[in-house]
């Protein structure tokens, strides 16, 4: 695969070019190659592709899209040319297995197959705001969750009653939100857990601050660097990049695309959406991937669902899972809040996706979170029952695609809701939702039975 | 002139450009904005409407879900196109003037998809729109808007450890006595009202469509 350094190098020396310059060639050139290869949503078809033929013309649009665009540094300004022969080098040569943790505690994340019938790795909270006076105690929870393979951290507005601005204070609120982490875990009853660094800002020295094999970071731990949309990788990411490939932690990325950016509709979404977990790998070694298609509208939590965007992301999976090497995460990400009905059906939703599309799953979380309102244990401890039962069903795509229409029927003419905080609808000490939160996942898990997903445990 | 007082074929050649906008027809918008200019159609009536109206529906059209930022990227260009051609018969003293918003994120955050999509939306319903781009400092901000004479400053953030320095822009124009000369509008993901209202920023847009209601209602509903 190609150096970190040589990416350094050509971040440096490649083609200077301005960045409206480089989003008008984007969407150029990713239009042009939907239609060359045909990418368009075939009617019958509503959450899960079973078109064989369509998930390869998708991938060969997306190595070609790579190779005609390479990536685009933002702090540069310049271009990073990838040959083709580069690009396949880096799609053989990921890895498909990550290790993480210690002892007890260590795992293996694996990339999983379409359909598989391996039960999948779970990462069951965070990635979200949480206040410091409840920190240490909602990463334990998170950590009693037996599943649960590692945590990622969260991010906050105030460190010690000060608010966090400027780098010595983001570094400083780096390496206690680091702190709590291991102090959360331990608590649990499980030291050896991994945590991945959330970074509260993309400066290097705030990703760099939390390395410290006694009380931070490990080298068994891992990191959040993130490509960001339309290819552009920033000069501080990579200077992170090199000194944790040195460190030996390892290194997750959000790679999905977002339709109604600049990759256009759905058909560019599925060409970027396969494109940037390669190109991921590529600027900074990432091996564990969020992956996917999302809409903006359901990201701004003006939809639950909109047409199609089910299928596109699938296409994407099933693509990453037959052709290259990616550990793919679904980030289950619903536009109500916890402590609601819909939320729950719209984890439901998103964990049987899942499985059937070749996916871990990743930190159910508010698509608009706020603090301490984006996400409790328990949809984490929903997602992991959907999903088991999901497999020890053995769903198929096509049984898949016919539950999933069913859940989606309880949308209509449904707006999100808006949700509660944490402490409203779920008792962190005892590790269970409150009373009426029960009672909403009694009734969901009731439902959901019914509709079809028999092997979920009374 | 009002729409009602243009002839039938006055209204079908306007109602061709506008359609010509929505369609992202680059040659079809230009050759009928030089019939208009040499129809005798009022430009400044023509650009009112027809642009006025084609900006609308590119917005329904995002808002639905049908057209997405590139499409947005087009269409504001094109929009800038035909009213380059029609302003030709608008002596220069009598162009309207576009009130003019600064924008871009905050220092510390190199994040840009949601405001490259608020500004582009603003530009398309008829603001002049001045993008700083990403990273950029209180003290930039304040400059570019002092420098052209601005009426409004939209900053975002995809960070909560950058939503201070949206504090900051707003704390320098009072530090500065520049307060009054701008409103401030802030967004992001992180960003909520309840926020807005607490660093006393004039605006807020929970997204791209309620930044872009939110603006007007700031900068156009006092005339």
């Amino acid at each position: 695969m190609i150096p970190l350094v040589e990416i350094a190098e050509r971040i440096q020396t490649g083609e200077k070019i301005e960045d409206k310059k480089w989003d008008k060639m984007f969407y150029e050139n990713i239009s042009r190659l939907a239609k060359k290869y045909g990418i368009v949503h075939p009617p019958q078809q509503s959450y899960i592709n079973m078109d064989d033929d369509m998930v390869e013309r998708a991938y060969e649009a997306a190595v070609e899209f790579l190779e005609t665009m390479g990536l685009y540094c933002l702090t540069t300004r310049r271009r990073v040319a990838l040959t083709r022969p580069e690009i396949l080098t880096a799609i053989r040569e990921a890895p498909t297995e990550i290790l993480m943790g210690t002892e007890r505690d260590r795992r293996v994340w694996k990339q999983r197959k379409i359909e598989g019938r391996e039960k999948l790795n779970i990462c069951p909270g965070h990635h979200a705001p949480f206040s410091e006076d409840l920190a240490g105690l909602v990463v334990c929870n998170f950590a009693q969750i037996p599943r649960t393979d590692f945590i990622e951290g969260f991010n906050f507005t105030h460190i010690d009653g000060r608010e966090i601005i400027g780098p010595p204070l983001e570094i400083y609120a780096s390496r206690r939100q680091i702190h709590w982490m291991r102090e959360g875990v331990r608590k649990a009853g499980r030291p050896g857990l991994a945590v991945v660094y959330y970074p509260i800002n993309t400066r290097a020295e705030d990703l760099i601050g939390v390395m410290d094999p006694e009380h931070g970071l490990r080298r068994t731990d891992g990191i959040l660097l993130s490509l960001l949309p339309d290819l552009k990788m920033e000069e501080d990411m990579l200077s992170a990049a090199i000194v944790y490939d040195e460190y030996g932690s390892f290194k997750l990325s959000g790679s999905f695309a977002i339709i109604g950016g600049f990759c256009g509709g759905i058909e560019g979404a599925i060409i970027e959406g396969i494109t940037k977990p390669i190109a991921a790998t590529i600027a900074y070694r990432d091996t564990i991937h969020y992956t996917g298609v999302e809409h903006l509208h359901m990201l701004n939590g003006r939809q639950i669902l909109v047409p199609h965007v089910n299928w596109a992301r699938s296409v994407v999976n099933q693509a990453l899972n037959r052709f290259t090497h990616t550990i793919c995460m679904r980030w289950v990400i619903p536009t109500s809040g916890p402590g609601t009905d819909l939320c729950l059906w719209e984890v439901a939703m998103q964990s049987v996706e899942a499985p059937i599309n070749g996916m871990n799953l990743y930190a159910p979380r508010h698509c608009r979170t706020t603090m301490n309102h984006g996400q409790t244990p328990l949809e984490a401890e929903w997602m992991i029952e959907v999903s088991d039962a999901v497999i020890e069903q053995g769903l198929d795509r096509q049984a898949g695609n016919e539950l999933l229409g069913r859940i989606s029927a309880r949308f209509e003419n449904q707006k999100p809701a808006a949700g509660q905080d944490i402490g409203e609808c779920y008792d962190l000490v005892h590790h269970q939702p409150k009373e009426a939160y029960r009672e909403s996942y009694d009734r969901v898990k009731a439902a959901l039975r019914e509709l079809g997903l028999t092997k979920l445990i009374q | 002139m009002e729409k009602g007082q243009l002839t039938p074929e006055e209204k079908s050649l306007l109602d061709s450009m506008e359609e010509a906008i929505i369609a992202l027809d680059e040659s079809q918008a230009v050759a009928v904005a030089e019939k208009v200019l040499s129809s005798g159609i009022d430009p400044k009536a023509a650009i009112r409407y027809a642009i006025a109206n084609a900006a609308v529906a590119v917005g329904e059209k995002f808002e639905a879900g049908e057209y997405f930022l590139p499409q947005l990227v087009i269409s504001g260009d094109l929009m800038d196109v035909v009213t380059k051609i029609l302003e030709r018969n608008i002596p220069q003293t009598e162009t309207e003037k576009k009130k003019i918003i600064v924008i871009g994120t905050v220092q510390g955050d190199v994040h840009s998809i949601g405001k490259n999509i608020v500004a582009t939306m603003l530009k398309s319903v008829g603001f002049h729109v001045v993008d700083l781009g990403v990273d950029v400092t209180s003290a930039t901000f304040i400059e570019k808007a002092k420098d052209l004479k601005a009426d409004m400053i939209a900053l975002s953030s995809l960070l909560t450890t950058t939503m201070p320095y949206q504090k900051e822009v707003i704390d320098d124009l009072v530090s500065m006595g520049l307060r009054d000369r701008f409103k401030v509008m802030i967004g992001g993901g992180p960003v909520t009202k309840a926020y807005a209202d607490t660093i006393r920023a004039d605006g807020y847009g929970r997204d791209a469509i309620e930044a872009v209601e939110d603006a007007k209602r700031l900068l156009l509903a006092e005339g």
